[in-house]
């Protein structure tokens, strides 16, 4: 009301009304007045809180997510060893030491017999459940120990091996009250050590937690991704060029624009269905391949290159063209001798963002069958592969304690990867941004 | 020579083309005076470096393709093959068997009859290699003695290259409509199949689904009743994730541009968006290991029935925390595209900050944040690993957000990964929620971009 009548004119015309009724001017001192502000106030605080509190709610969440991972994942780095005498005398080992000094040392160990020595020294060292406590991936150090010392097939040696995925879990805090009693054992034998786990960056898939490795699967991720970089970037880069510099405006160039766009909104799923009815059934390439998973993920970078490409190549100024074009040049010098290069910058921050987009896809690789057991890292496109993404899917279906700090671990490296291409794209967008 | 070893021969060729005839448009540009030349040197080195490479190159590709055939007759024309059984099956297990072996790529036979087949594949596998690779090689020189002999001052090697191109470009910016044509027709052709076999109105209308049972052979009528599929998509990525980010978005969006200090912004800004860079992946897990767990104890706490361990709750709540970003960055653009004099006219009047966003901005920016949230609402109904991870299989129709619901991409990978014939209705069904789900999205997409630019153009 009070308002309503302030917006009253104070000199009506005479004789228009009755006497004009004339407001008091508000009382803003008042009691009514004051309560009253202080009511907005109060609601201008509050949300300005419940906007603080939202974007502390999501930040705090990113941080509660990475702080998860990173607890349970740092743990996957480490191993717990144990170290074990082996009495190569008294032992059952197979082997005949001559064969040791020459170049097929590895494969006369293979055949020697060393998992039932290993169980027996376990055994006799740490009783009747020794064999359990020691992981499978002992084998390994137990034969890396003799080929570097061959002298110790003569005698007892001690050999510090990794501890089995129920000791490991235990030493870490988490294992079962059978498993605690042991480590507690080991521990007042002075058995027990804690190590870096670097079989995790070297080896591949396996079946037991201590076994496994996150390098096929990153080796896997980094073909699929050479793939996927060869055939998006050339395509999204020249279809960026035609549409920004030379199509004409007709319903064939408003196809294709259309098409681009909904393809980047595209659910990355259907992408995998469409790898599966064309590249698998179609085409019969094989399974599980980097290729066909690059060929896959590129379908679905392509979009994301060209638009990226597409407002990188708006930014250059037309005074660079009609200088160009004004010496002499022709179009396609234009475009490849001037405004490419300077878009150059822009096209490779989107480049590896699309990369890092299709870097953590997931869905469409189980498409196309990229979820198969692999134990060995891929040689080249064509063999079977997995990749981080599938490969921490894999794990995450695995029960076992073991298995989720080998996830956690590998979703930290997933991550850092990602964080390291975000980086570098934001570290070429603050260098060689211009502003003409 | 091997395939690789002639792809490289003609490559080089190619090199060395470019290189002779820079050379001699070089020598003829200095004879003849630069005026009088229409091309740059090295635009008639890429004019006959292509003539030399390509046809050889098309060659290569079409004669790599047509070989096994020629490869197969010819070994079939040896002594040895008039042994070979009649019936189709082991005849061909025997032959492709032969073929791995010769080519290397298997060391031992599992048949004894397919080695007396190895050294006929060798020697065809030799023969009609051997023959490509001199056809590649003489069409290598006959393209590049063609086109060498063309350099001279007039002749428009410029022209020629810029047209070759400008195909190159247009055939790039191709690529999208034939990816779009390549899932719409491998969808529509594959989903076809499966109407063939399950009426389109079941499907659509039907409240069952179980396609178990209709691979175990108890027939496909009421197996495919794709509905509670939909609303589990539905609950979780257009009710349940956009509850948690319609509000906690907006309100960042609005925090971030109305409030904040410029040094504030400038580091939560890329940190929101960090959210949106975090592998689906990765949430997956999260909403499996930690807040399923969490909820159904919660849930069982409280004393809610039908409390799951994967539950709608728990994929919805993180996939509303993976759009947050997406919301906010959308409401940022639409609240910026409020004109300034909007804003300014409020304050003047003696309204608080907050009475101007509420009364005058976001009414304003309104058709904007709409548009973004239904873009939202498209990402997260395709969103797959989450709901895969953490959502479940079964398919209930339930409003109970505690219990376990599935949606329509975590029924396509369950239909997917294993190894079944692909003709079945069970495999088949997959391309037909596919089908759906591209249909639901790209309409989406559509209205919502109308919307958004639409409004856009009220205020320009």
């Amino acid at each position: 009301m009070t308002g309503q009548a302030a917006l009253t004119p104070h000199g009506a015309t005479p004789g228009a009304a009755p006497a004009p009724r004339i407001a008091a001017p508000t009382d803003w001192r008042g009691e009514a007045m004051r309560r009253r502000i202080a009511r907005r106030y109060a609601a201008e605080r509050r949300f300005r809180l419940m906007g603080l509190a939202a974007v502390l709610l999501s930040a705090g969440f990113l941080a509660f997510l990475l702080v998860t991972m990173v607890g349970n994942g740092a743990r996957g780095f480490t191993r717990t060893q144990i170290a074990l005498p082996i009495d190569f005398q008294r032992s059952a080992i197979l082997i005949d030491p001559a064969l040791l000094t020459g170049g097929n040392a590895e494969q006369a160990l293979a055949g020697a017999n060393l998992p039932a020595v290993i169980d027996k020294a376990a055994e006799t060292a740490f009783g009747e459940n020794g064999a359990r406590m020691i992981s499978p991936a002992a084998q390994t150090a137990v034969r890396k120990a003799i080929i570097a010392d061959p002298a110790i097939l003569t005698g007892t040696a001690t050999i510090t091996v990794p501890a089995s995925e129920g000791i490991d879990v235990a030493a870490k805090g988490q294992g079962s009250a059978a498993n605690e009693a042991a480590v507690a054992r080991l521990q007042q034998a002075g058995a027990l050590s804690t190590g870096l786990n670097l079989r995790f960056l070297t080896a591949s898939d396996g079946t037991d937690p201590t076994l496994v490795g996150i390098w096929g699967a990153l080796k896997g991720s980094l073909l699929t991704m050479a793939v996927t970089l060869a055939l998006s970037f050339p395509v999204g880069v020249f279809a960026a060029l035609y549409l920004e510099e030379y199509a004409p405006r007709n319903r064939w160039t408003d196809l294709i624009e259309v098409s681009i766009n909904n393809l980047a909104a595209v659910p990355s799923i259907i992408f995998g269905l469409l790898g599966l009815a064309i590249f698998l059934n179609l085409m019969h390439l094989p399974r599980s391949a980097p290729l066909v998973g690059g060929m896959t993920l590129a379908l679905m970078t392509m979009p994301v290159i060209v638009i990226a490409g597409r407002n990188a190549i708006k930014a250059v100024p037309p005074s660079i063209r009609d200088a160009a074009l004004g010496i002499g040049a022709s179009p396609v010098q234009v475009v490849f001798h001037h405004v490419l290069p300077l878009a150059l910058p822009g096209i490779l921050t989107g480049t590896i963002i699309g990369m890092a987009r299709a870097l953590g896809e997931t869905a469409p690789l189980l498409m196309i069958g990229m979820r198969a057991f692999v134990a060995s890292p891929p040689h080249g496109v064509m063999d079977p592969a997995s990749v981080l993404p599938v490969q921490i899917f894999l794990w995450s279906d695995e029960v076992g304690h073991g298995f989720i700090e080998k996830t956690s671990a590998a979703i930290i490296v997933l991550l850092a990867f990602l964080l390291t291409m975000n980086s570098i794209a934001i570290y070429l967008r603050n260098k060689f941004e211009k502003k003409w | 020579m091997s395939g690789t070893m002639t792809l490289f021969v003609v490559v080089a060729l190619g090199a060395i083309g470019w290189i002779v005839a820079r050379a001699r448009a070089t020598r003829m540009q200095a004879e003849a005076g630069r005026l009088a030349t229409n091309s740059l040197p090295s635009q008639h080195g890429w004019y006959v470096a292509l003539w030399t490479a390509l046809p050889a190159l098309v060659f290569l590709a079409v004669w790599a393709n047509v070989t096994p055939a020629l490869v197969l007759d010819s070994v079939l024309q040896a002594p040895a093959a008039q042994a070979l059984p009649a019936d189709g099956f082991t005849r061909s297990a025997i032959l492709g068997e032969a073929r791995a072996i010769a080519s290397g790529a298997q060391a031992a036979a599992f048949n004894p009859q397919s080695m007396t087949l190895v050294e006929p594949f060798r020697d065809a596998a030799r023969h009609y290699g051997g023959m490509g690779a001199l056809l590649a090689v003489i069409l290598a020189f006959a393209g590049g003695a063609y086109a060498l002999s063309r350099v001279r001052p007039a002749f428009t090697a410029r022209r020629r290259i810029e047209k070759l191109v400008m195909w190159l470009l247009l055939g790039a910016s191709l690529i999208a409509i034939v990816t779009t044509a390549g899932i719409v027709g491998s969808l529509l052709f594959e989903s076809m199949r499966f109407f063939s076999m399950v009426n389109p109105l079941d499907f659509l209308t039907g409240l069952k689904w179980s396609p178990q049972s209709a691979a175990m052979g108890y027939g496909n009528e009421d197996a495919f009743g794709a509905v509670p599929l939909f609303w589990g998509t539905i609950f979780i990525g257009a009710i349940i994730a956009m509850v948690v980010a319609i509000p906690l978005g907006l309100m960042s969006a609005v925090y971030l541009t109305q409030y904040a200090r410029p040094q504030v912004r400038k580091w939560m800004k890329p940190t929101l968006e960090v959210l949106a860079g975090v592998p689906t992946v990765v949430y997956g897990y999260f909403a499996a290991l930690t807040v399923a767990p969490a909820l159904r104890s919660f849930a069982a706490a409280v004393g809610i029935p039908g409390a799951s361990s994967e539950s709608a709750l728990a994929a919805g709540l993180v996939m509303g925390v993976m759009i947050i970003p997406f919301v906010s960055s959308m409401a940022d653009d639409s609240i910026a595209a409020v004109p300034q004099a909007m804003r300014d006219g409020s304050l003047a009047m003696g309204a608080t900050t907050s009475e101007t966003i509420r009364r005058v901005l976001i009414p304003a920016a309104l058709p904007g944040v709409v548009g973004g949230v239904l873009l939202a609402v498209s990402r997260a109904i395709g969103e797959t690993m989450i709901v895969v991870m953490a959502a479940g299989l079964a398919a209930n129709l339930t409003l109970n957000p505690f219990a376990s619901v599935t949606t329509v991409t975590t029924q396509m990978v369950q239909l997917l990964t294993g190894d079944q014939e692909f003709d079945s209705a069970k495999t088949l069904a997959a391309f037909a929620l596919g089908l759906v789900l591209f249909v639901v999205t790209l309409l989406l997409n559509i209205v919502a971009l109308r919307v958004v630019k639409k409004y856009r153009e009220a205020y320009e």
